[in-house]
């Protein structure tokens, strides 16, 4: 048993990469990823993915903000009991921009966390096991195996129509 | 083997025809009704507010089409061109308005007022005039877009008659020029724009801000049409679904389409709380009696303060938090029920800002089943119009059938 061998097959279809990715993931082979030239909803969702979880993170962050926001400006002005043009103390009508803007704020800064924490960045493994030509006109569909495998897996790219890239 | 054949969506005869024709008799008679009745400024209220809604959807639907144009958006898809159906209301919006004129002395409180100065502005000829005027540009304007719109659409193998013939004329002029045809529709498209913003804007200072002659708001004509896209791709939307779940996919629309326009709709649902909001701050701020009081009666006085909790809340809170979900939006049956509910929340919104100053010292809500009745009859027109476009220039819509032969 020696260490994984990475192969990928180069598609220049759409439809045969959705085909290959399905067949993939019946198969004893690891299935590890697909580089697209362009985004396509077909292989999105032949991938399957598993929901992001950022959007709780800008959700949350949003709360925070809105809270926050409110209380600092609910706090300071209790804190000077200042009546301004007849005014209650704790107007709301006005602290809603407050709000509304440290909403904002902290909901930005959640999505920042969520997409350093969720994006897997920095990975050796992205341009390890990269083909330039994926930023051309091919697709890559990244696959692993034992070193037994290799010839099938190989085989298997070649069924369905790709050309196929050893990574050493 | 299959075969593709391509069918309209509106073709098919159904019983949906006669409901709406009979909807629009029990509307048209519970207006005859009211008209009778001891309180005919009653039915003209009701009849205002829905020529100001349906006129507004109509309106803001076709915008949705001529923005999705000038900005050369390829999401909407066939959405774009459902949106166009809407224009079918326009004349029947401009016979509306012109039927409005009977009603001038039951609709306009100031008719007998001292007015300080404003009766430069507000008579009834020029008020008439200019509003006839602006919405006969900003319908010919949506006229001109769609003639272009619909040729470039055009499929000349289906037999047609009156429309249809005018617009194979033009086809046949320059469906081998299609740049020319683009370029086209954005100089009518981009000034149908511009007219939406303006028209817009001076029906609803005419027509909704002057039943207060001595309370201004500068941005009210801005609320106004902004208010206007926001039911118009609330109707789309509600027009979409009905379409998606009568025939799925083969309709063109897909889940991500209605994703899609679900986030334009939760957008907009934003732009006009912020435009609400914004009004409200200044008045707020600038604490002038004879800014205030037209706030106060309607957000803090009974009657009307409840009713401006649950239209704040049917159009604003409930919407923003429920399309924060992404799924949500891809649910026909669900936004149809949602976009149903904001229509009838802006039309409650319309009585908040006309009914204190039509019904003053009122003691409760002056709403009645002759005011549903009415607006049913106005549905009932909306819906002929939509039906009548579709099944006209079924090139729209087109539901594809993949049947089984052999």
């Amino acid at each position: 048993m020696g260490p994984e061998r990475y192969l990928m097959g180069l598609f220049k279809d759409e439809d045969k990469v959705v085909a290959a990715v399905n067949e993939l993931k019946a198969s004893s082979y690891t299935f590890q990823r697909v580089n697209s030239p362009f985004p396509s909803h077909k292989i999105m969702d032949a991938l399957n993915l598993k929901k992001s979880l950022v959007g709780w993170f800008t959700l949350v962050g949003g709360i925070i903000g809105l809270v926050g926001g409110f209380s600092l400006a609910i706090f300071t002005s209790v804190q000077w009991n200042l009546i301004v043009s007849g005014k209650p103390i704790v107007a709301i009508v006005p602290f809603v921009i407050v709000g509304f803007e440290a909403t904002i704020l902290c909901a930005v800064f959640g999505n920042i966390l969520g997409l350093l924490t969720q994006m897997r960045l920095p990975s050796n493994k992205l341009m390890k096991y990269y083909d330039p030509r994926c930023s051309g006109e091919y697709f890559g569909v990244l696959a692993s195996c034992e070193p037994s495998q290799e010839d099938g897996l190989n085989d298997f790219f070649r069924n369905q129509g790709a050309e196929v890239r050893v990574f050493e | 083997m299959s075969e593709k054949t391509v069918q309209s969506a509106g073709a098919q005869k159904s019983p949906a025809l006669w409901l709406f024709i009979a909807l629009v008799i029990i509307g048209a008679a519970a207006f005859g009704y009211g008209l009778t009745s001891q309180h005919p400024e009653r039915a003209w209220q009701s009849y205002l507010i829905n020529f100001l809604l349906w006129s507004a959807i109509a309106q803001g639907a076709v915008l949705f089409s001529a923005v999705m144009h000038m900005t050369k958006a390829r999401w909407s898809g066939p959405l774009s061109g459902l949106s166009e159906s809407f224009a079918a209301f326009f004349p029947l919006s401009f016979v509306l308005f012109l039927v409005l004129f009977i009603g001038k002395s039951h609709i306009f409180p100031w008719l007998h007022e001292d007015l300080h100065g404003k009766e430069v502005w507000l008579n009834i000829p020029f008020l008439f005039w200019r509003d006839f005027l602006g919405l006969l540009i900003l319908y010919v304007l949506g006229f001109g877009y769609l003639y272009n719109a619909l040729q470039l659409k055009f499929d000349p193998s289906q037999p047609g008659k009156g429309i249809r013939k005018y617009i194979l004329s033009g086809w046949k002029q320059n469906s081998h020029n299609l740049a020319r045809l683009k370029r086209r529709m954005t100089m009518w498209g981009g000034f149908y724009i511009f007219a939406f913003t303006l028209v817009l804007s001076l029906i609803g200072f005419d027509l909704i801000m002057s039943m207060d002659p001595h309370w201004i708001s500068t941005l009210f004509g801005a609320y106004n049409f902004v208010k206007a896209f926001y039911v118009g791709l609330g109707a789309l939307i509600i027009l979409a679904c009905i379409l998606y779940l009568r025939h799925g996919e083969d309709s063109g629309i897909t889940p991500s389409h209605l994703h899609d326009i679900g986030k334009l709709f939760f957008a907009f649902c934003l732009l006009w709380a912020d435009f609400f909001y914004v009004q409200l701050m200044v008045i707020y701020y600038g604490n002038i009696p004879e800014e205030t009081y037209y706030i106060i009666a309607r957000t803090m006085l009974a009657p009307w303060n409840g009713l401006a909790w649950t239209i704040f809340i049917a159009c604003f809170v409930g919407p923003f938090v429920i399309l924060l979900n992404k799924k949500i939006k891809t649910k026909p049956v669900f936004m149809v029920i949602l976009c149903s509910v904001v229509i009838i929340g802006i039309w409650l919104e319309h009585l908040l800002l006309l009914g204190p100053a039509l019904n003053h010292g009122a003691q409760s809500i002056p709403l009645s089943i002759s005011d549903g009745l009415i607006s049913l009859g106005f549905l009932g027109l909306m819906a002929i119009a939509i039906r009548y476009f579709l099944s006209t220039f079924p090139e729209l819509v087109q539901i594809k059938k993949v049947k089984e032969s052999g």
